[in-house]
């Protein structure tokens, strides 16, 4: 054990002499620093500010007016969606999807404006984030100090002697292994401090934690290869070249690759076209505008018998409301079908995506830190869903009030005059159908539940990098 | 020199990049000829959707008020036929609308989006591969010429054998580097021809390509050293390639997302929002003032029949929607713009901002494309309001066939800009 230990420090004594590693050591960690500090702050304030939008809305729409229920239909609401905590290491598909949604009635909106959109076109990466540091970047950083463990002893024939001291391939493996080990958690503090933050501000710790094992995980994977490909190849310059190829393959090509072959595979089509094929499905409901549509000809016979009464004005509810609900309740059904098959499908392409993993720990990787982070696109499918829940709720509730507290023969007069429209008017007590809408993240185990299958990815590479490993190091001869 | 080319090709190393070089390259430009094709597809499937449902909407209507309500208007923005090179901007902004007379405000800013997991890994097209990957390949080319050299120990006798020994590393390294352009471009030429791109693209773009890795080239040079191991070199290239090529285009990004604030989007919307339905509580007047200003020539026009709801009023205060939101969607337009100048001018500053805007540029998917497109969207919204408010404030009778000749199409909009 004693040896072992002596081999990783000797390597960190080597690190530290070597000007171009404690240089770029330097570099990587002010990187590290700065992006983390900025992004915590980013995904701070962004939290305030969409919390402060959701409560104004809300009692924006509480303050409303007097008036016809159908008009607070339109009128609409908005909901946001505030970052969850793990947001500050990993902000995931938020600059993609845009945060806020308008809920109105008859429709299912998409997001609108994300950031990605009004950024300033620099090229390169986008904008640096914790996560994308430690999964694009770092490796390289690994890759540079690490490459030349074995091969610098082999290099400067210390590698002989070392071995008929009585050291072992194995030893000198483990050795190595730790003096990497020991960098890589070193590397890993920031996230580490993210982690710890984001669980002081409500995050579990089990997912918190988790983040954090992850990354480590990832940069482990680089280190057995670094260490594997040191083992086994004659000189330095080779070894950085094919490590460097590996890393350029794996993290710029293979995953841009994985995104084509899963649209070309399971394309989509784009909203619009969607919504219009759906409208061909609507045009058979009818328009809830008007309730002397043909298609509401069978309700209004039905509530007729039903009440045994003569006309609509002698029904003691309102059956403008009643076309009302009726037509959002088979709306939304649609609408519904189609935006869970549109879910689906992207579903199914991340899954296509995701195979990729074992190709590139890249992938999973990425994958995983969205999934605990709560910034992955289930997420966002469950903010979609929940906003509908939203809306379709107020919607109907306003669709109440228009049944029940408004007469039918005030509601068809309600454009004679000015008389005509203010008797067409509710109270605005009636605004209360409205819910608060506070997004939380999904609850931690089933966050861990959704990453897995990559989590058990990374195991997978860890597991055959130190295997292959091992063997190489038993063989290994000066 | 066939001599040099020979020697070249024998390294192994150098033969197993420059075929991973075409590979890349046969695959981005083949994935970008494929989007592209799939994008028009689609519009020309919008298009035909859009007819269909025209007929059968018209069908259904009896007064301008509600055709103008239930019509909808397919907008596109088609892709170049240099798209293929660089879909830029295309990915997160919208290049299709489907638009109808109501206030634009809310409309504009929807966003058809794909799998937000592909937008955030990104896409292989031929200006990532140019712009990030290929100095990575000019690297891995150069980083060892000389020191490899050296470690063989013929360092010294090549460079006494040669007339001028820096002309030496330099023929070599270009002759490097002028492989890997060629074979990077030839399937993006070839693609170019497919995709119909004038020849003046083509060559610009082979320019600009050409002149981006002749420049890394000189950097590898310039900061390799003989005296160094292969690694050192390699370890020092590669972190100036993360320097020039992630680091400082992300902290521009920032900087200028710093120094050009934008009003947030829910701004502009909500503005419009409330605009639009105050309108229903407030006196007529109040929404025909500010009407009034923009089209005094409805003056005459306004007067009330004896209901509570009428088409123009309900256009008009739509309108006036618009209006209100105008400062705020203007300033939002003005900063987008106003950071890609920025960002223009800085990437004098960065190489691979450089090239990657040049591309953009070439393929109109730039920032500027998509806000001339936003604009064209505009243009056409206006053209409605036109064609409608006559029919409504003169109170015409509603005529299908009237308005299946006459109603303003897109594309028609299009090609009379083009005339001019």
């Amino acid at each position: 054990m004693n040896v072992i230990i002596r081999i990783a420090r000797e390597e960190w004594r080597q690190w530290l002499r070597s000007r171009l590693a404690v240089l770029s050591s330097i570099v990587f960690v002010f990187l590290l620093l700065f992006t983390t500090v900025l992004t915590a702050l980013t995904a701070r304030e962004a939290g305030h500010q969409r919390l402060h939008q959701q409560e104004q809305a809300e009692s924006t729409f509480l303050d409303q007016p007097d008036r016809h229920p159908h008009r607070m239909v339109h009128y609409g609401h908005y909901v946001f969606r505030v970052p969850p905590p793990l947001a500050m290491f990993d902000p995931g598909v938020d600059a993609v999807t845009g945060q806020s949604l308008f809920l109105e009635g008859h429709r299912q909106n998409s997001a609108m404006f994300a950031d990605a959109r009004a950024e300033a076109r620099t090229g390169g990466f986008g904008l640096l984030t914790p996560a994308k540091l430690y999964h694009l970047f770092l490796p390289l950083l690994v890759i540079a100090l690490g490459h030349g463990v074995i091969l610098r002893e082999r290099e400067s024939d210390t590698l002989g002697p070392l071995m008929s001291q009585g050291i072992s391939g194995e030893r000198l493996y483990f050795g190595k292994l730790l003096a990497l080990g020991a960098l890589i958690v070193a590397l890993s503090l920031p996230a580490l401090f993210s982690s710890v933050l984001a669980s002081l501000l409500g995050e579990s710790l089990l997912s918190a934690s988790l983040l954090y094992v992850v990354n480590l995980l990832y940069l482990s994977i680089w280190a057995l290869l670094t260490l594997l490909v040191s083992l086994s190849t004659r000189s330095r310059g080779v070894a950085l070249g094919i490590l460097s190829a590996v890393w350029v393959i794996t993290v710029l090509v293979v995953p841009r690759i994985g995104v084509t072959s899963a649209s070309i595979a399971l394309p989509t089509e784009g909203k619009i076209l969607t919504d219009m094929r759906m409208n061909h499905d609507l045009r058979k409901i009818g328009d809830g505008h008007n309730a002397a549509d043909p298609a509401f000809a069978k309700l209004r016979t039905d509530l007729l018998a039903q009440y045994n009464v003569e006309n609509l004005e002698a029904l003691p509810i309102n059956f403008r409301g009643v076309v009302s609900s009726e037509s959002e309740a088979a709306l939304t059904e649609t609408l519904n079908a189609y935006a869970e098959e549109r879910m689906l499908r992207e579903q199914m392409q991340s899954g296509h995506l995701s195979a990729y993993g074992l190709v590139s720990p890249y992938l999973a990787v990425g994958g995983a830190s969205r999934n605990l982070a709560g910034t992955d696109l289930e997420t966002h499918h469950r903010f979609l869903r929940e906003a509908e829940a939203v809306r379709f709720e107020f919607v109907q509730g306003l669709n109440q009030a228009h049944i029940e507290k408004l007469s039918y023969v005030d509601d068809m007069n309600r454009n004679k005059g000015e008389e005509g429209s203010r008797r067409a008017r509710v109270d605005s007590a009636n605004w209360q159908v409205l819910q608060d809408f506070r997004f939380t993240p999904d609850l931690a185990i089933d966050r861990v539940s959704r990453a897995v299958s990559k989590l058990l990815t990374l195991v997978l590479w860890i597991a055959a990098l130190m295997s292959i490993g091992l063997l190489a190091a038993r063989r290994l001869i000066p | 020199m066939i001599r040099e080319f020979k020697f070249m090709l024998r390294d192994k190393s150098v033969c197993v990049w420059l075929s991973l070089a075409l590979v890349f390259s046969i695959a981005a430009i083949t994935l970008g000829l494929d989007e592209v094709s799939q994008q028009r597809d689609e519009i020309a499937e919008l298009k035909q959707l859009d007819l269909i449902e025209r007929e059968v909407t018209l069908a259904d209507q009896q007064d301008w008020g509600s055709a103008a309500y239930y019509i909808f208007h397919i907008t596109y923005d088609a892709p170049s036929n240099f798209a293929y090179a660089a879909l830029g901007q295309r990915d997160v902004s919208p290049w299709k609308h489907r638009i109808r007379m109501l206030a634009l405000e809310g409309q504009i800013y929807e966003t058809d989006v794909n799998n937000p997991d592909f937008a955030l890994i990104g896409r292989f097209d031929f200006a990532f591969l140019s712009s990030l990957i290929a100095p990575l390949l000019v690297i891995f080319l150069l980083f060892d010429l000389r020191s490899g050299e050296q470690v063989a120990g013929r360092l010294s006798l090549i460079e006494a054998s040669a007339l001028n020994p820096k002309n030496l590393w330099y023929m070599r390294a270009g002759l490097r580097s002028g492989t890997l352009v060629i074979v990077l471009c030839a399937p993006l030429v070839i693609g170019g021809l497919f995709a119909g791109s004038s020849i003046s693209t083509l060559v610009l773009c082979v320019l600009s390509v050409s002149a981006y890795l002749a420049f890394w080239s000189a950097l590898t040079i310039k900061l390799t050293s003989a005296a160094r191991t292969g690694s050192y070199n390699l370890t020092v290239m590669l972190g100036v390639w993360l320097i020039l090529c992630a680091v400082i285009p992300a902290t521009l990004t920032q900087a200028i997302e710093k120094a050009v604030p934008l009003p947030t989007g829910g701004e502009i919307v909500m503005t419009q929002r409330e605009a639009v339905n105050d309108a229903w509580d407030l006196p007529r007047e109040a929404t025909y003032a500010p009407f009034l200003a923009q089209h005094p020539e409805w003056e005459n026009y306004t007067a009330w029949n004896d209901s509570a709801f009428e088409w123009k009023w309900y256009y008009a205060f739509q309108q006036v929607g618009d209006q209100t939101a105008e400062p705020l969607s203007r300033a939002y337009r003005v900063g987008q713009l106003r950071r890609d100048q920025i960002a223009r001018w800085s990437s004098l500053a960065s190489p691979a901002t450089l090239l990657q805007r040049t591309m953009e540029h070439l393929a109109t998917t730039n920032m500027a494309a998509a806000i001339a497109y936003e604009q064209r969207v505009r243009d056409f919204h206006a053209k409605l309001r036109g064609w409608y408010y006559p029919k409504m404030f003169k109170s015409e009778v509603f005529d299908a066939g009237l308005a299946r000749q006459t109603i303003p199409g897109y594309e028609s909009m299009l090609s009379a800009q083009r005339e001019e």
